[in-house]
């Protein structure tokens, strides 16, 4: 009897289940479809500009306009109104543009609205000995004047990638900048007596500040404020709490986001939680005595491109925090600072689909983000009107 | 019919074996530049440290390295054939291991440039950075070639 009509009665249970699956299915689609639009409608997203090869980084202009460069060496200027300007700035010193070589960072100095002076970073040489350099220009008329080179790494590696390339202004007016391993040169990160992997300090016309930790050191480059980093391409100093603060590029695995110290050493290559991209050990060790450990650690990477502190009214909620550009990751990140470190709280922007390679606060408070690809876009991020 | 497929079957054995013990080699050795490269930055590597990276990589580098190995191989074996058909009977049976083990190692080199060239980071095994863990390497590709042509000659 009971084997009967065995599948009978499960044919009407299993039609019930399938349907009730089915509706389950339907309103959880609703649902996710809402909440999606529902985030999406959090914030407005403009296309400032677009068109952009390879955007790397991005600078307010005191008049509202914007100052973008493209890796291939051009500088750009975008209107608010008008958009992008065809003919690209004039004046930018020529770069070694191959691979990830090219032009890097722009930064207007504290006192730019008087002396009108802006800064460069770029992959300099040739492919068989190439470095990176620190340009110092004067903005007049649309244009760069009276260009000149203050400071170039060495020695000179062969190759294109990890240039690190990032700088930031501390209020001593002194100049942080971050240099890369050039990958193959990975060893050189711990060399005191070479630039690769570290980041320096400067003076504005290039000099070595007489306070830099290791002046005076024999076999120590005096330009080194601190090692062991891999390829930083992500550097904030904060103002309120007067921290320094750097993210940098790991292997498969080991992103770090770090706490600059002067002197401090970062650890690369000898501490890491990542792996080659080959699956192989880079090292055994992901601490070590003496070697500082990062606030967060993104393993998987996220390959952190970009980022700044948002300091404005439009997203009060974001106030203070790190705003980290991916690009593998196709987010950015948003890192809560506190006492006790920093946690990786959410990540933003994702239904854009873009590699991002730089994000900025604008001075009117919005999020102003750089697509990385040969039609890179400029996109200013602003709440959504309700 | 029946003896052509023992004979392929034969060979495809022989191929794994030659892959399997040039890859397992190839990751031991780069494990080794790796260490190395680390305990000349000061940091200490106990044995017990060497040995568990150095098996670590064996499960994580390995199958690449293997990958790369079965494609290298498997374009070089028969360059090496080839080769010796060029060679009279008896220097054939002199020059055949030679022959084989150089058609191994130049195989991998190949694939090491190849791999160079087409990924985006610019060497993608960091041991053949430098000339030494290149040679080094291309000794697993020699094994390789070696251990294929060694089954097939006691086969014979």
């Amino acid at each position: 009897m009971y084997n009967r009509f065995p599948h009978a009665p499960r044919r009407v249970s299993a039609a019930r289940t399938t349907s009730l699956i089915a509706l389950l299915m339907a309103v959880l689609w609703l649902a996710s479809a809402h909440a999606a639009d529902s985030e999406s409608r959090e914030y407005d997203s403009q296309v400032m500009a677009e068109g952009l090869v390879h955007p790397w980084s991005l600078a307010f202009l005191p008049d509202g306009r914007m100052l973008v460069t493209e890796r291939a060496g051009r500088l750009r200027l975008v209107d608010v109104q008008d958009g992008l300007r065809e003919a690209p700035v004039s004046g930018v010193p020529d770069v070694f543009a191959s691979g990830q070589a090219g032009l890097k960072d722009v930064v207007l100095a504290p006192d730019f609205a008087d002396s009108g002076e802006l800064y460069l970073t770029y992959a300099c040489g040739t492919a068989r000995a190439n470095g990176l350099c620190l340009a110092r220009a004067r903005w007049q008329d649309d244009a760069l004047q009276d260009v000149q080179t203050l400071f170039t790494t060495r020695p000179t590696k062969r190759g294109d990638a990890h240039y690190g390339g990032r700088m930031v202004f501390l209020p001593d007016d002194t100049l942080v900048l971050t240099l890369g391993d050039g990958f193959d040169y990975r060893e050189a990160a711990q060399d005191p007596g070479s630039h690769i992997g570290k980041t320096v300090r400067l003076n504005r016309d290039g000099s070595v500040p007489a306070d830099n930790p290791f002046v005076g050191h024999a076999g120590v480059l005096p330009e080194i404020y601190t090692l062991g980093h891999r390829n930083a391409q992500g550097i904030v100093f904060d103002a309120t709490t007067q921290r320094l603060y750097a993210h940098e590029h790991g292997p498969r695995g080991g992103d770090e986001l770090n706490l600059l110290a002067p002197g401090k050493n970062y650890g690369w290559p000898l501490v890491t939680h990542g792996k080659d991209y080959t699956g192989a050990r880079i090292t055994p060790y992901t601490t070590l005595p003496g070697f500082e450990p990062p606030m967060v650690d993104w393993t998987p990477s996220i390959a952190p491109a970009g980022m700044t502190q948002y300091r404005g009214d439009l997203f009060p909620q974001w106030e203070g925090n790190l705003l980290v550009a991916a690009l593998a990751g196709k987010r950015v990140h948003r890192v809560v600072l506190s006492d006790e470190g920093a946690r990786d709280e959410e990540q933003l922007f994702g239904e854009i689909n873009a590699r991002f390679r730089d994000v900025r606060t604008g001075p009117d408070g919005a999020v102003y983000l750089l697509t990385d690809s040969p039609a890179g876009r400029l996109l200013r991020i602003t709440p959504a009107e309700r | 019919m029946q003896k052509m497929i023992v004979s392929a079957m034969r060979m495809l054995v022989y191929f794994i074996l030659a892959v399997l013990c040039a890859s397992l080699a190839g990751s031991v050795i780069q494990s080794q530049f790796n260490l190395v490269a680390i305990s000349a930055l000061g940091a200490p590597v106990p044995v017990p440290v060497w040995l568990a990276t150095t098996l670590e990589d064996l499960a994580g580098f390995a199958p690449l390295y293997a990958a790369m190995m079965a494609v290298s191989l498997l374009l070089a074996l028969p360059v090496a054939a080839l080769a010796l058909r060029l060679l009279t009977p008896a220097q054939r049976s002199t020059w055949q291991l030679p022959v084989y083990a150089l058609a191994g190692a130049l195989g991998i080199c190949a694939a090491f440039l190849a791999a160079n060239a087409a990924a985006p980071m610019p060497t993608l095994i960091a041991a053949t950075r430098s000339v030494a863990g290149t040679l080094a390497m291309m000794l697993s590709g020699a094994l390789g070639g070696w251990v294929f042509a060694r089954l097939h000659t006691l086969d014979q």
